[in-house]
């Protein structure tokens, strides 16, 4: 066991110089299945600047290489737990290259992640967080609490800045030493704890509906409608995210899933029951204003 | 704007067109109040010539026409407004979202700048087509309390005037308590 | 043709968490000044792949171009993984990359590699899910120096059903009924959504309004889903330069993989 722990769990070496021999030593690493934080550099001076050239389409849309962003998601602690909800829309410029991305990572059956930035970055330093959480359990014979788990991810994504890594997520759990805990860690290495939080591009929609009603003594269901509505509101505003509303519960037990449904039939559910989304004109000659 | 500093607290960027017309306006310092001016002197001088209210649409066609031509002009106005009234003839209130693009929308809410990220999303659920004023003052609080708990810069608080069959008033509106992120 | 030309760094906004100041090239430090490097160039061409109950197609047309120019009629941008020695005998997974070609084949070699030394490690063929998670941590292993491609990964999972998963430049990866991707994506990935998943179809004799029921997609027929991709790709290569000349399609059941080489137009 310790050896199977030593190999898993050695400290985060990245060599920063070109090695000629490094791509002939990866393919022997390549042998051995595992989270290699190893990573491939360009053989330049400022790797840094080359890779924003290359990717980053905030501020050039025509860069060659376009990575997959944009996002709403949000999360709230209440009495009853955590309620997590995201948006399922991922975009490379203007392109929608997914409306079905699973943006809650599951890290464990007590603990969810949120991705927002980059997709890439969120997906594989969560997997990695899992593995150190998996591997605190061995060690400990316990499991690990959530302030130390978005510690590991602060901390590693710091040891990164500068870098070019692009993420905004946040860690729900419960724990009977915690209760209810919610962190909020991003790449600039922010990390936060908080009882509410809205990460991406539509955070200011979401937080708009949230802010209005939100009660740390809301009952579960209420909860629930609340962020899946938050959610709702940022993709009718936000170009950057729609698809469907992922919605999670995380209480003492483990989480609990809530759907994963499409956005526009619960619009128009609103809509046309409930009588919101007043601007919407569902006919055309219903404009103001013509004399 | 000389330099990063408040030069007055409590400044009125609204002008009553006519009667039944109120404009507020936000945009590059100078524009404003001269756009402001300009259209509030020319829809008084055509009631004057032509003993005729105009009604709030008439008004915004006319602004969004004098937006326009400037905007193709060599010093185009860079000003953004929001266009309130009430129709006396067809006796229902009106709103026009208008930008310094000359783009004019008739619109039940509407904002501009940072507002419009924090606001729209509240609007979209709690506004309803026939709500009383008092509910709409609610609503109001509940803007402006956002606004207050999440816009990074310092907010000053609003100026609250009223566009109803009366004509426009100045609305008491209590700065209320400091909001804090929860 | 294009590498090594000069990018413009762009002074626009800036963002994410690359530092906010250009450091500009100093004389003074004598620190030595890169110029330009740019090791990518866009091969063009476009891919495609749609999983069924029980198998999974993957597709790509054959041109490779640069520019204006097209290199070559014939270059295959559809690989097997694993399997016996370097025919690949027996394998029943498929790899598609569009984008830098060179990068793409790199990319293939490493799978493969992987792919073949976890069979000789593990006595045992690779399951697809752990495949696609390993080209995963394989692209992001270039997650500060990337492949410039775009990969789809088929085969069939360890319960028979058809499996694809697609991928971004860096890695982050999704499991998928279709996916498009290359030059062509932005013609073909619209037509999928509405002939495979059923987007914006409605049952037809349902009464209009908010009762209307969204068509539910039924299991693909395999025969069924090849003319879809001879369709998706015939009227891709009639709007877009860089898609033509040849079509390549693996079709992966669990006996293993079938290839079905057919013409496009030339022009």
């Amino acid at each position: 066991m310790n050896t199977l722990v030593a190999r898993y769990s050695q400290p985060a070496a990245h060599t920063h110089a070109y090695n000629a021999d490094e791509d002939s030593q990866q393919l022997i690493q390549d042998a051995a299945p595992q989270l290699s934080l190893n990573f491939a550099l360009p053989p330049i001076a400022s790797t840094a600047q080359w890779l924003r050239a290359m990717t980053d389409d905030h501020s050039n849309p025509n860069v060659p290489i376009k990575i997959a962003h944009g996002t709403t998601t949000l999360a709230f602690r209440f009495k009853g737990g955590i309620i997590v909800a995201t948006d399922s829309r991922a975009t490379a410029g203007n392109w929608i290259a997914s409306q079905t991305v699973k943006k809650v990572i599951e890290i464990n059956s007590a603990l969810l992640g949120t991705m927002a930035g980059g997709a890439a970055d969120c997906q594989y330093w969560l997997a990695y967080l899992g593995m150190q959480c998996r591997l605190h359990e061995l060690r400990h014979k316990r499991r690990i609490s959530v302030a130390a788990a978005s510690k590991i991810l602060a901390n590693l994504v710091y040891s990164y800045k500068g870098m070019g890594l692009s993420m905004g997520t946040m860690c729900a759990g419960v724990t009977p030493t915690e209760g209810p805990a919610l962190y909020y860690i991003d790449s600039d290495g922010t990390r936060l704890a908080g009882n509410l939080f809205c990460v991406g591009s539509g955070q200011t929609f979401a937080y708009g509906v949230l802010d209005a009603e939100y009660k740390y003594d809301m009952e579960e269901d209420e909860a629930l409608e609340l962020g899946r509505r938050s959610i709702l509101a940022a993709t009718h505003r936000d170009a950057y995210s729609g698809g469907f509303v992922n919605l999670y519960h995380v209480k003492e037990e483990g989480w609990v899933k809530h759907g994963f449904n499409d956005v526009n039939p619960q619009f128009w559910r609103y809509k046309l029951e409930k009588g919101e989304f007043s601007n919407v004109n569902a006919k055309l000659d219903e404009t103001s204003g013509k004399v | 704007m000389r330099g990063a500093s408040i030069l007055k607290a409590n400044d009125d960027k609204t002008r009553s067109l006519n009667k039944h017309t109120l404009m507020a306006f936000v945009g590059e310092a100078g524009d404003t109040v001269q756009f402001a001016d300009y259209a509030q002197a020319n829809i008084q001088l055509y009631s004057m010539r032509n003993n005729s209210e105009l009604s709030p649409y008439e008004v915004s066609s006319f602004i969004r026409s004098e937006l326009a031509k400037s905007l193709r002009s060599k010093n185009p106005y860079t000003v953004n407004l929001l266009l309130g009234g009430y129709d006396a003839i067809k006796q229902k209130p009106e709103l026009f979202w208008i930008d310094y693009l000359a783009s004019s929308a008739p619109v039940p809410y509407a904002a501009h700048g940072y507002a419009q990220y924090y606001c729209l999303s509240i609007l979209d659920k709690h506004h309803h087509p026939d709500i009383s004023f008092e509910q709409g003052m609610k609503l109001l609080r509940m803007c402006t309390d956002e606004l207050k708990r999440r816009l990074p810069i310092d907010f000053k608080g609003v100026l609250v005037k009223v566009v109803n069959k009366d004509g426009v008033t100045l609305q008491e509106y209590p700065e209320g308590e400091q909001m804090y992120a929860p | 043709m294009a590498a090594f030309t000069s990018y413009v760094s762009s002074a626009g906004q800036p963002s994410y968490s690359f530092p906010q100041q250009q450091s500009a090239p100093s004389h003074a430090s004598r620190a030595p000044i890169q110029h330009s490097f740019y090791p990518y160039t866009d091969n063009g061409g476009s891919t495609l792949g749609i999983s069924g109950d029980n198998f999974t197609i993957i597709a790509g047309d054959t041109r490779s171009t640069s520019g204006y120019n097209i290199n070559t009629r014939y270059e295959p941008k559809l690989f097997r993984i694993g399997g016996e020695g370097s025919e690949h005998k027996g394998s029943k997974i498929v790899l598609s990359v569009v984008g830098f070609a060179a990068d793409g084949h790199a990319l293939k070699e490493r799978l493969d590699t992987v792919v073949k030394m976890y069979r000789y490690q593990h006595g045992k063929e690779m399951s697809v899910n752990a495949c696609a998670q390993r080209l995963s941590h394989i692209l992001y292993n270039k997650r500060f120096f990337p492949y410039y491609v775009q990969a789809i990964l088929g085969g069939v999972d360890e319960e028979g059903r058809g499996a694809l998963y697609s991928y971004d430049p860096v890695g982050s990866y999704e499991r998928e009924f279709c996916r498009a991707a290359g030059a062509g994506a932005s013609l073909i990935m619209p037509f999928l959504d509405n002939q495979v998943n059923l987007k914006n179809q409605y049952e037809p004799a349902a009464p209009q309004g908010l009762e209307k029921p969204q068509l539910v997609p039924q299991p693909l027929q395999r025969a069924a889903t090849e003319e879809l991709v001879r369709d998706a790709f015939t009227s891709a290569v009639e709007r877009h330069i860089e898609v033509g000349d040849g079509l390549q399609m693996m079709i992966i059941t669990k006996d293993g993989i079938e290839e079905v080489f057919s013409p496009l137009k030339m022009d």
